[in-house]
Parts: C-alpha cells; sequence; structure tokens
C-alpha cells in the first residue's frame, strides 16, 4: 500500500465524521472526531520527540568525550582571566616605576639648567679678569660652550621625561583591550557551563592527557608546580646541584 | 589667574590619571584632584569648586558619557566645561558626545600639544 493508501485507512473515517459534524453544526461529534485524531498522531510526535532527545543525548556525550570544553570551562578560563588580569597588574606597576623615575629625574635636570645657567653669569665676569695666556684663553672657551650646552640638554632631557611619561599611556590602552577579552573570556565560561547544565551532568571531564608544561613568565596563582620567584632562588637551586 | 582653574580628572586607570596630572603640571595647572569613575566623580563635582573636568569615557561603574549627562542635568553643574580624554573614536561615540554637550574630545593615544591646545580653547571660551 503506498503511503496515501495507509492514510487514507487510519484517518479517513475520522475526517468524514469532521466534516459532517461541521456540516450538522455538531460540535461534539466534531471534537470526538478531532481527538481521535490526535490520537493517532500523538505516537508518531513522542517517537519523533524522543529520536531528538537521544540525537541531543548522543551530541552531549561527544561534547565530553571528544573535547576539552568541560575543563576549559572550569580551570582554563579562570586561568586565563589570572593571566591576562596579572598582565593589568605588572604593566600597571611598570608604568607607575617609570613615571616615578621620570619624576625623580625631571627636577635633577632642571636643577643642573638653572645651576648652569647662574654660572655663566658669573663666568662670564670672571672670564673678563683672567690673565691673557694662551691657555687660560683655551679654558675659557671650552667652558663657554659647556656651559651653555649644559643648559639646552637639560631642557631636552627634561622634553624626553615628558614624552616617557605620556608613552605610558599604552598601559591604559592595552589595558581595556585585555579587559574586553577577559570579558568575552567571561562569557564563554557561562556559555559552557549553561550546556553542561543543559545536559544535566551527562557531560564530566573529558579524559585528559598529561598536558605539556607551559613556558613563559610565571604566574602567580597560576602557575603550578615549584617556582623560584628570585634569582636567589635560583642560585641556591644551582649551588645545590653543586653548579 | 586661569593657573588657578582646578582639574578634576576621570580614569578607571591610576597611570592615565597620573599621565593627565603631570601633563596639566608641565602646563602650570597644580590643582588637581581624581576620581576612578563617574559614580566617585560626581560628588566631587557636586561638591563644588571643579572649574574643568576631564573624563575618560569606558569605565566600569558608571562611563564617562553617562557622567557628562549627569553634569549637563544638573542645574548647579551645567554650564561646567568638559573635556574628554578616551580611546572611543568611533564617529557615532564622538556625535553622541557632541549632543550630550561635551565640550571638547580628544582619541588616546593623545600628544601633550593636543591636550594644550583643547585646553586653551576651553579657558578662552570660559572667559578666564
Amino acid at each position: 500500500m503506498s503511503n496515501l493508501a495507509v492514510l487514507k485507512v487510519e484517518y479517513g473515517a475520522y475526517v468524514e465524521a469532521l466534516t459532517e459534524a461541521l456540516a450538522r453544526e455538531d460540535e461534539e461529534a466534531f471534537f470526538t472526531a478531532l481527538d481521535h485524531i490526535v490520537h493517532l498522531r500523538e505516537p508518531q510526535m513522542f517517537d519523533e520527540i524522543r529520536k531528538l532527545t537521544g540525537d541531543l543525548q548522543t551530541a552531549l556525550e561527544r561534547f565530553s568525550i571528544e573535547s576539552r570544553l568541560v575543563d576549559f570551562a572550569e580551570n582554563e578560563i579562570p586561568d586565563a582571566r589570572a593571566r591576562l588580569a596579572y598582565v593589568i597588574k605588572m604593566t600597571d606597576e611598570a608604568a607607575h616605576r617609570t613615571m616615578d623615575l621620570v619624576e625623580a629625574s625631571g627636577p635633577l635636570a632642571e636643577k643642573t639648567a638653572r645651576e648652569a645657567a647662574a654660572l655663566q653669569e658669573t663666568w662670564k665676569f670672571m672670564r673678563l679678569r683672567l690673565p691673557a695666556a694662551p691657555d687660560f684663553e683655551e679654558l675659557g672657551r671650552t667652558m663657554d660652550t659647556f656651559l651653555s650646552d649644559t643648559q639646552s640638554n637639560c631642557e631636552q632631557v627634561r622634553r624626553n621625561l615628558a614624552e616617557v611619561v605620556l608613552a605610558q599611556g599604552y598601559q591604559d590602552l592595552t589595558g581595556q583591550i585585555i579587559r574586553s577579552v577577559m570579558k568575552l573570556v567571561d562569557e564563554l565560561q557561562k556559555a559552557l557551563s549553561e550546556l553542561r547544565e543543559l545536559s544535566g551532568g551527562v557531560v564530566e571531564h573529558a579524559q585528559l592527557g598529561e598536558r605539556p608544561p607551559e613556558g613563559g613568565p610565571v604566574i602567580p596563582g597560576v602557575t603550578k608546580g615549584e617556582v623560584a620567584t628570585a634569582q636567589t632562588d635560583v642560585d641556591a637551586l644551582l649551588s645545590g646541584l653543586g653548579v | 589667574m586661569s593657573k588657578d582653574l582646578k582639574f578634576l580628572v576621570v580614569d578607571d586607570f591610576s597611570t592615565m590619571r597620573r599621565i593627565i596630572k603631570n601633563l596639566l603640571h608641565d602646563l602650570g595647572y597644580t590643582n588637581v584632584v581624581e576620581a576612578d569613575d563617574g559614580k566617585t566623580a560626581l560628588p566631587i563635582l557636586q561638591a563644588g569648586g571643579i572649574d574643568i573636568l576631564i573624563t575618560d569615557w569606558n569605565m566600569p561603574g558608571m562611563p564617562g558619557l553617562d557622567l557628562l549627562k549627569a553634569v549637563r542635568a544638573d542645574p548647579k553643574l551645567a554650564k561646567l566645561p568638559v573635556l574628554m580624554l578616551t580611546a572611543e573614536a568611533k564617529r557615532d561615540q564622538i556625535i553622541e558626545a557632541a549632543q550630550a554637550g561635551v565640550n571638547g574630545y580628544i582619541i588616546k593615544p593623545f600628544t601633550a600639544e593636543t591636550l594644550k591646545e583643547k585646553l586653551d580653547k576651553i579657558i578662552a571660551a570660559m572667559g578666564k
């Protein structure tokens, strides 16, 4: 039998009853016929839902077996966050340290320039009284040049220091970019956690192989194992090894 | 006279606040206070005595644009000159700030000359 013939056998009588009930304006008969049709459809619908659920379950199982996403959500993403936060902290400290030194250096350059200017005045006056010996003439010219160079060099140092301060603005700009990546990472973690909850605990930790140790600088709270935090640690370790 | 002006510098990055403070210092403005977002800036502004507000845009808590709007909505502060110093460089954002009543807009990274130029313009408009 063709599909259509099957449908005719299964539904034909009810559809007719439905049409007749409508023609007779018999509400009760109409709903009775409709209920029969719905009952006929139900098992099929449930079958489909069951199949979909099964597919979803399989997909979620595969998700746990084939991927490291759970581990990402639980360990690596918080680690990534900590790493990024540490970058912001490190650049912040470096920028402030730089500015500490600039602020300490600027006044020194200014003081030197001021003193050179004052000395130049005195020197102009004293120079006229120097004995007219050729040696003194030479010294006089050297001193002139030195005093005026000192002033212009100090002025250049002051301008350079102002540029150094301005260049520390990188910390703000890179920090803002890092923060937006951190936000993205947070959202990713949230999405993965939701997916895990959705699976009703089906998704378990993926079987992880031993991950190769990571390189790069030590990140407090992230880097695992024993680490040397100062050169003295390294020296002590090496001397203990006889190096 | 204008060197007595009191500035409020608002930025969530302490490095940037320090940079701006340094530049203002070089320009002869030594009266500078700081806040790290709009929420902490507003009470300082409302307490009075601030002549010019320099603010970042992108800050957690209360962003600079909201601070600007709050300033313009407060009758006591409505005329306060506001200079926005931000990495937000989209055309729409600049227009939005202008519509909210910003007096100057500087994009990061910026130069000392740009800051001086925009400040001179603001101060000239203040008639001081």
